[in-house]
């Protein structure tokens, strides 16, 4: 018995909202969601704010300072939209609700772009709140490198943090909560290969050859470059753009697999699974 | 055409054979029981229907649809309310029924919800936190979900685990209330033959993965035609006529003064068997008839001796 990919494809503007309906609940009930937003971004920020203070008094590279809190900032909206579509598919498995979930009528597509809603407005407001206390605590303002620029490494980064964070959820759902260390170990792989802090061609050779193949290499080589000339590299963004958005469609298609090899063995009924 | 068909449904987990092809049909505004002891297949069966578990092989239509291409717009019309599950921890009861009121767009969702948590009594739950219900209350939240939708088809799984006796008792009054003004089709699992005989019309004996038998409660029972009489008479009372009673009835002593007499037609026998009891001139101290349970059927059904 097979059941199709085309009836995933269906939704009803209802169920999208019951689902953001709970997700925003979930926001203002789990302090670890509100924490989320705020507390990590902020550590990441100091972090990187007191590191760059030092190196920029001690170093004659101009801009290190625009270098290391772009990148921080940027970085952490990847972060957040990854971890988001992750912690919000798997927050029914830690309460025990995919069976309900599963067996309501909820279509794939329905799930995501309700986490698509919520996690955008997320990434909004960590942004907006990132930016601005940046903007207060190191005279940095994000907004220089041009609306454009902006809005195009904000747009790679969220559907790239999504195509991660599905991935990471669909991992779950096939082989379950114990390799929930590994799936979400993910996400710290891709960072030392992003060039988040440092240009692509300071790496060595290997490491560069994978770091190409990131949509977030692209994304923090332009910024460093807007930074620098003030223009915008168009090209490698297109790229980057093209890349997210088919390894977003590959994404969401092993998700269904995942979904379908976890009904076949039974998993989503099996309770000491969560 | 009845409201849902399962054809030879089949379904291995590695080792375990689970479901050896399953066919059974049942028809709209059935109560409908699905009886077997623990891992006979019953939650696999209802697992399959909602979709949380692909089947081997074998069809199965809904509503006269194809389930395993039409499954979500079928889904809509159908919930389940099933033990050991849960709803959001961190929502209260309120937030989580708005939530399934609106995967299962419902209409007039908050008159809805308070419908609902009045008929199972837990209105005063409605702003607690599902986490720090106890598992009964969370068992009836699980019952409300259930039925946001008015289901047409309402599957229940062991629903009644882990409800006191008092509430189980309220709980079977309010499902049986709502079947029978909604004519709701529901297919009810338990391994409490009480339960299942109380609320159920047609019932299908499970057992290793295959159905032994569909039929009534009453018909089923049927199946074992014999009574038993026990006969408790007074102490020091000369019992060797009773011992050697006449017309075939065979008495087995059971006890002290006790003694059991098996009636294959209790109907025509019982008469006859009191007047030879009373000529023996043995006065009696107790009599009790024993009349065969589901589950006497059942176990014969599932040692193959009917
Ligand atoms: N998700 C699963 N994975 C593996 N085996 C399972 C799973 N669900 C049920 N089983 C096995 O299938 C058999 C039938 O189980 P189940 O349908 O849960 O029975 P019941 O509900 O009648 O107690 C049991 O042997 C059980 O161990
Ligand atoms: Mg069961």
């Amino acid at each position: 018995m097979r059941s199709s990919l085309f009836q995933e494809l269906t939704c009803s503007s209802s169920a999208i909202w019951g689902l953001v309906y709970k997700f925003v609940c979930i926001c203002y009930r789990s302090l670890d969601r509100i924490f989320d937003i705020i507390y990590w971004p902020v550590i990441s920020l100091m972090l990187w704010g007191f590191t760059s203070t030092f190196v920029s008094a001690t170093s004659s590279v101009a801009g290190v300072m625009e270098f290391f809190l772009g990148g921080a900032v940027l970085w952490s909206l990847f972060w957040r939209a990854q971890t988001d579509v992750g912690t919000f598919i798997l927050e029914d498995f830690w309460s025990r609700n995919v069976y309900n979930m599963f067996a309501s009528p909820i279509t794939s597509l329905e799930l995501f772009l309700a986490i698509a809603i919520i996690g955008f407005l997320r990434c909004v407001l960590s942004f907006a709140f990132l930016s601005l206390l940046a903007w207060l605590l190191y005279a940095f303002n994000i907004f220089h490198i041009g609306g454009l620029a902006l809005g195009a490494f904000t747009t790679v980064l969220l559907l790239f943090g999504w195509v991660i964070g599905i991935v990471i959820a669909a991992l779950i759902f096939r082989y379950g909560l114990r390799i929930q260390v590994l799936a979400w170990s993910v996400g710290f792989l891709i960072q030392p290969f992003s060039c988040v802090f440092y240009p692509l061609e300071s790496m060595p050779r290997w490491v560069q050859v994978i770091a190409v193949t990131l949509p977030t290499t692209h994304v923090f080589e332009g910024l460093r470059h807007a930074i620098a000339t003030g223009e915008l590299a168009v090209a490698p963004l297109l790229t980057a753009l093209g890349l997210t958005i088919l390894l977003l469609i590959a994404s969401l298609l092993y998700f269904h697999y995942a979904l379908l090899q976890a009904k076949r063995l039974g998993l989503l009924t099996r309770f000491e699974m969560a | 055409m009845s409201l849902l068909e399962i054809h030879d449904l089949r379904k291995r987990y590695g080792a375990v054979d689970a479901l050896k092809g399953v066919s059974l049909a049942v028809e709209r505004g059935e109560f409908f029981g699905l009886l077997g002891p623990n891992g006979a297949g019953k939650s696999t069966t209802i697992n399959i229907l909602l979709g949380l578990i692909l089947a081997d092989s074998g069809t199965i239509r809904i509503f006269g649809e194809d389930f395993a291409t039409r499954q979500t717009a079928i889904r809509r019309r159908m919930n389940v309310a099933a033990a050991f599950t849960s709803l959001s921890g961190v929502l209260t009861v309120r937030e989580n029924l708005k939530v399934y009121g609106g995967i299962y767009g419902v209409n007039n969702l908050n008159a809805k919800i308070d419908e609902l948590l009045e008929r199972f009594e837990i209105t005063d739950l409605a702003n607690r936190k599902l986490q720090y219900l106890s598992s009964g209350q969370h068992t009836r939240v699980t019952l409300c979900k259930g039925l946001i939708n008015d289901p047409e088809l309402l599957l229940l799984d062991e629903c009644t685990l882990g409800l006191d006796p008092d509430i189980a008792e309220k709980t079977r009054r309010a499902l049986q209330e709502f079947q029978r003004e909604k004519l709701t089709t529901i297919i009810f699992t338990s391994h409490n033959m009480n339960e299942v005989e109380e609320l159920c019309g047609r019932i299908a004996f499970l057992s290793k993965g295959e159905i032994l038998r569909i039929d009534t409660a009453a018909r089923i029972k049927g199946l074992i035609p014999q009574q038993i009489l026990e006969v408790r008479f007074q102490p020091g009372e000369d019992l060797e006529a009773v011992r050697h009673l006449d017309g075939g009835f065979s008495p087995q002593h059971t006890g002290d003064s006790t003694f059991r007499f098996v009636l294959d037609e209790p109907e025509t026998q019982l008469d006859a068997i009191m007047q030879r009891l009373v000529q023996t001139g043995a006065r009696i101290a107790d009599l009790q008839m024993t009349r065969p349970t589901l589950e006497d059927v059942f176990i014969k059904v599932a040692r193959g001796e009917i």
